[in-house]
């Protein structure tokens, strides 16, 4: 009798203990959201461009959820002595300071239509290319820090102006291709040191193994280990590329690796595209595919870029 | 050997113990993962994240379900200064934002009349060199619509845009909807057309 009092304290460990494990997100995929890429050659136009897109993407908010608006606004650069940012895809390099003004009219873009849910506004950015550029590891950590900084300035606009419904935030296209692993980790170190958003790693995995969970080799001299590092370690969170079933595989080889010594990795959703190219698979079975194979451990985030999304 | 029946109190102390044995074992085991829980309320359910990224996970929350002011439900800024981009074949330090393992660019081109922009990559298939690939990226500026479209080549290995492709301020609008030329790596060229995104020989 009087143990029976005390027989639900066990049920409650179990519970607590499946807590402590493993997060658990739902099974089924969230509706994707539009992702863009950011060309411009003049601040004027930069401003007008996000601005456009913070309409068009509230005004096609699928749901009540608070979703990921990505701007990606190219690669990091060093653009001049102590100052960083990015070059965009039309090849134009913008300051912080300047992308943070772009940032701001996304944010005014996103509250003058929004209907419903709310927004995560983040700063992309990329690794292409960071060491022919002329950047450094140390430039690098720094670009990784002041990009979390423009992300926090944007918290701070939003909240001045009662943007209740946005935040801010970071990601990176952390590709092995694009560039070595030493110089990517440090925009994962400087991002963390700065520490304020979650840093959101939607790159790829190539030349990784598709199978087991040893440190095995990727694309340009990367391990297994280094993109588990640009895509968990600090800040970062994975919002991984999955075009193809292969990457699935890829990242799920990511994900036991970190956890053979550090357990918990998880995904923060997934990035793609819809119609899905060639042998490849579409946004939405590229989440469910993620998370067929890591049940529960991926987000309800679904980043999209094409025509479908 | 002779068989010793628990006491009524030690069997609850016995319980008892075992309760609190899988309450500190769940909690210490978060602290050996370096973890803490944190409520995301936006997640639906309680996750628990490694104490490195808990504060920026909180500084993800909305404060608000809605904005302290109305929003005015408008169009894009009424008011679209035009900003050209002359079309041009972009420099191989100009990122590429298809992924690789979509494609393995060899170069691109842009051009934009200030209200619509084009933008062509060509390359070859991420998994297999041998497939040619153009990804076409079209914004329309002014409603901030973006669309991302891929046109498979087949066996013409990588492609490359022509050097004599459309630049200039010139050909701004003319060149959104117009054609380019693409090497193959056999030598030849097809040719690209922009207005029904399909390709053919030249």
């Amino acid at each position: 009798m009087i143990i029976r009092k005390f027989l639900w304290l066990l049920p409650l460990g179990v519970v607590l203990l499946s807590l402590g494990a493993s997060p658990a997100f739902a099974s089924a995929a969230p509706a994707s959201v539009q992702a863009f890429y950011v060309y411009g050659t003049t601040l004027t136009t930069l401003e007008n461009v996000v601005n456009a897109n913070g309409c068009a993407f509230a005004s096609n908010q699928p749901d009540d959820q608070t979703d990921i608006m990505l701007l990606d606004f190219g690669a990091a650069r060093l653009v001049s002595s102590g100052s960083y940012g990015a070059i965009d895809f039309s090849g134009t390099t913008f300051k912080n300071p300047s992308i943070l003004l772009a940032l701001e009219k996304a944010a005014d873009g996103y509250h003058g239509c929004h209907a419903k849910g709310g927004v995560i506004i983040e700063y992309g950015n990329s690794n292409y290319r960071m060491s022919s550029s002329g950047m450094s590891t140390t430039d690098a950590w720094n670009a990784g820090y002041d990009q979390e900084q423009t992300a926090e300035d944007l918290s701070t606009y939003q909240v001045a102006h009662g943007y209740g419904s946005q935040v801010a935030g970071t990601a990176s296209d952390m590709e092995p291709s694009y560039d070595g692993q030493l110089i990517t980790k440090q925009l994962v170190n400087g991002a963390t040191a700065q520490g304020w958003a979650i840093y959101d790693d939607f790159g790829s995995v190539d030349g990784c193994p598709t199978s087991g969970n040893s440190n095995g080799p990727c694309n340009n001299g990367w391990t297994v280990g280094d993109v588990a590092y640009v895509s968990y370690h600090g800040v970062a969170l994975p919002l991984p590329e999955i075009y193809y079933t292969v990457s699935a595989n890829q990242w799920t080889v990511i994900r036991k690796y970190w956890d053979v010594d550090s357990a918990g990795y998880f995904f923060d959703g997934v990035t793609g595209e819809t119609p899905a190219p060639s042998g490849g698979v579409n946004a939405t079975t590229g989440w469910t595919t993620l998370s067929s194979k890591n049940p529960g451990l991926v987000g309800p985030n679904l980043v999209c870029y094409g025509t479908g999304c | 050997m002779p068989i010793h029946t628990l006491g009524e109190s030690r069997k609850v102390k016995l319980v008892t113990a075992l309760a609190v044995l899988g309450l500190v074992g769940a909690f210490s085991g978060l602290a050996a993962a370096g973890s803490s829980p944190v409520s995301l309320p936006l997640l639906g359910s309680n996750v628990t994240v490694p104490a490195a990224k808990a504060a920026a996970m909180a500084n993800r929350m909305p404060s608000a379900p809605t904005d302290a002011s109305a929003s005015a439900v408008t169009a894009a800024t009424p008011a679209f200064p035009a900003d050209p981009i002359p079309a041009a074949i972009l420099g191989s330090n100009v990122p590429v934002p298809i992924p690789s393992s979509v494609m393995t660019e060899t170069n691109g081109w842009v051009d934009s009349n200030g209200y619509n922009l084009v933008a062509v990559y060509a390359g070859s298939a991420g998994d297999d060199p041998t497939q040619g690939r153009v990804v076409i990226v079209r914004q329309d500026l002014r409603a901030g619509k973006q669309t991302v479209q891929i046109v498979d080549t087949g066996a013409t290995g990588p492609l490359t845009i022509a050097a004599d492709a459309p630049t200039g301020v010139a050909v701004e609008t003319s060149a959104l909807t117009g054609g380019l030329k693409l090497g193959t790596s056999r030598g030849t060229t097809i040719r690209l057309n922009l207005s029904t995104n399909t390709v053919s020989g030249n």
